[in-house]
């Protein structure tokens, strides 16, 4: 994987994640899968340190849910290896359901029973006695911030509440492992707020996090490390800082060009002085690690601008660089 | 996608080894359904009684009249145990269709239940448990009701609910069989029309194969409930040991050679 390799070339020594002491909790190598001629993961390697948050980003239909179904064992695997928590995934997955907790993206509660007894129902599942599972799951309700709704119904709770019974409801197995796809999916800014802060305390705790999104935002505050994904493969990893350092630089000049304005003997003028660029219809990219400097060295009368923006660069800023700014769908 | 699941097809051969079901975690599969039930039961099982009453009253009580013995019992009396494997046929067809599809299509609990332990041969398994202990609810209502109307004259009776209970694993699987293979819900109407419906008139209940052809014995033969309506009529009645023995082998033969079939389907379906 030449691009993957790259990411870790550009690492800056010492920069990258904690030392590897333990084996990995999760790790892939040239891992495919495919429905019938889509190819939806094209042999992607990597590998999840314990206790770890670490992240899948890519736009819709990159491979990232399926991975995470091999991961819990929903989809088969065709070809490579993939070891989760030692265990091989395609061998030992009872083994490794029984330590492992899922937050699905769609929200499958049981309808039919309330929030508490969604959660004892899961105990069951786990095979825990009856006397542990109210325990935990008293436990849990107060965990997700939902000890007063226990006896109701679940369509009486709002999408923010059934998405932290969701985390809790992954939690009554006590995992080591819990995989959340797009946790915060459709949630407001108070409920997703709630939501990582429930998934700050989880990693406190020791257990490690894999958890996939197309915020980016969200990707910057909670993952220790990440992958891009796009098209089934692996286009970058490493940790959130050090991917836009290397991807992008520290700042990006947003140009709003005027319609007779060059962007190619723009971006030529400035040869040395940015990393890169993007063009997406009349917006300019400038990515530099003062772009100020850039701004104020450009000469307006022969590149007419309606706007300029200086900005701290973002993952968001990488994501889009490395999966390009054209619908996906 | 969440209304039309497609054919998934019925899906690779699983070792023997994996298609054993883990009994706790099976048993996980069915206390769920049960407890949902438990919530519902009093709207679900009043039609259970009317449904057998309605029959009995129609048939037994208006055309009966005009039809003195069968086999030297009294017509009402030649249907009501008929009426008893009936009921459990009907809720195990109602159960392993509707509201499995339900579960699995709409609800989309499996995907959850198939991420803990639990595997697919469980869930069939405690899908299946549920669905025969339901049916054999029914069927001892229509049991009581109808010796409550003395329809019921030998002991031998007692001994009807385990065989109530095979003969509903059998409907089970069946059921359960055709949803797990089917594309959409709309074909349950031909389960329905050319399934359960003829099954339900054509298996002996209604009237005896004594009089007719060889070749309507050869068909009903094949029909689950022909061999469950043989052993409750024949228990209530006075049984013949043999008989009994042989429509319950029937019935336990076929159910556990169908319970693959659901198993390699649903992996297939949920396990892509």
């Amino acid at each position: 994987m030449a691009v993957r390799d790259r990411a870790h070339d550009q690492q800056r020594p010492g920069a990258g994640g904690g030392e590897l002491t333990d084996s990995p909790a999760v790790s892939a190598s040239g891992l495919t899968k495919s429905y019938g001629e889509r190819v939806a993961v094209a042999g992607i390697d990597f590998a999840v340190e314990p206790g770890i948050c670490f992240g899948f980003l890519g736009p819709n239909g990159a491979g990232k849910t399926t991975t995470m179904k091999m991961i819990y064992g929903l989809a088969t695997i065709d070809g490579g290896d993939l070891d989760v928590l030692g265990m091989d995934a395609s061998r030992e997955r009872r083994e490794i359901k029984s330590r492992l907790g899922v937050v699905p993206q769609e929200t499958n509660l049981d309808g039919d029973l309330t929030v508490r007894e969604n959660l004892l129902q899961q105990a069951r599942y786990f095979g825990i006695d009856a006397a542990k599972a109210t325990e935990r799951a008293t436990e849990l309700l107060d965990f997700s911030l939902l000890s007063d709704r226990g006896n109701e119904r679940i369509h009486a709770l709002s999408g923010g509440m059934k998405r932290r019974l969701l985390i809790s409801r992954a939690l009554m197995g006590d995992p080591e492992l819990v995989v959340l796809d797009e946790p915060t999916t459709g949630l407001d800014p108070q409920a997703r707020l709630a939501v990582w802060n429930a998934l700050d305390r989880l990693r406190r705790r020791g257990v490690t996090l894999i958890i996939t999104t197309h915020y980016m935002e969200e990707a910057e505050r909670l993952c220790d490390r990440l992958v891009i994904m796009d098209e089934g493969r692996i286009v970058a990893e490493g940790r959130p800082s050090d991917l836009v350092r290397s991807h992008v630089g520290r700042e990006v000049l947003e140009l709003k060009l005027d319609a007779d304005c060059d962007a190619e003997r723009l971006v030529g003028s400035l040869d040395g002085r940015i990393q890169g660029h993007d063009l997406s219809e009349r917006t300019l990219m400038l990515y530099a690690d003062n772009a100020e400097a850039v701004l104020e060295g450009l000469d307006h009368d022969v590149f007419p601008t309606e706007s300029a923006l200086v900005r701290r660069a973002t993952l968001e800023d990488v994501f889009l660089r490395l999966t390009g700014r054209s619908l996906r769908e | 996608m969440l209304d039309e699941p497609g054919y998934a097809g019925l899906g690779p051969r699983i070792p023997l080894r994996e298609m054993m079901p883990v009994p706790r975690l099976a048993g996980a599969v069915w206390l769920r359904n049960a407890r949902v039930f438990s919530k519902l039961w009093r709207g679900a099982l009043l039609p259970t009684f009317l449904d057998p009453f309605l029959y009995l009253l129609a048939l037994g009580f208006g055309l009966g009249t005009y039809i003195a013995n069968i086999n030297g019992i009294p017509y009402k009396e030649f249907i009501a145990p008929g009426l008893i494997a009936s009921a459990a046929m009907w809720s195990s067809a109602f159960e392993t269709t509707y509201n499995v599809y339900f579960r699995m299509n709409e609800l989309r609990l499996y995907d959850n239940v198939l991420s803990t332990p639990v595997e697919v041969q469980d869930v069939v398994a405690g899908d299946l448990a549920w669905s025969a202990s339901r049916a054999t609810i029914y069927g001892l209502v229509v049991l009581a009701v109808v010796a409550i109307f003395g329809l019921i004259s030998s002991w031998w009776a007692l001994l009807i609910p385990p065989f109530v209970v095979i003969g509903s694993i059998c409907f089970s699987v069946i059921g359960y069989t055709f949803t797990t293979l089917i594309p959409k819900i709309d074909l349950y109407s031909y389960f329905f029309t050319l399934g359960i419906t003829p099954m339900f008139l054509f298996s002996g209940l209604f009237f005896p194969f004594s009089q007719l052809p060889d070749w309507v014995h050869v068909v009903a033969w094949f029909m689950p409930l022909y061999h469950l309506v043989e052993i409750t009529r024949g228990l209530a009645t006075g049984p013949e040991f043999w008989s009994v023995v042989g429509n319950a082998a029937w019935l336990a033969a076929l159910s556990a050679l169908l319970f693959t079939i659901p198993v390699r389907a649903l992996r297939k379906k949920l396990v892509a």
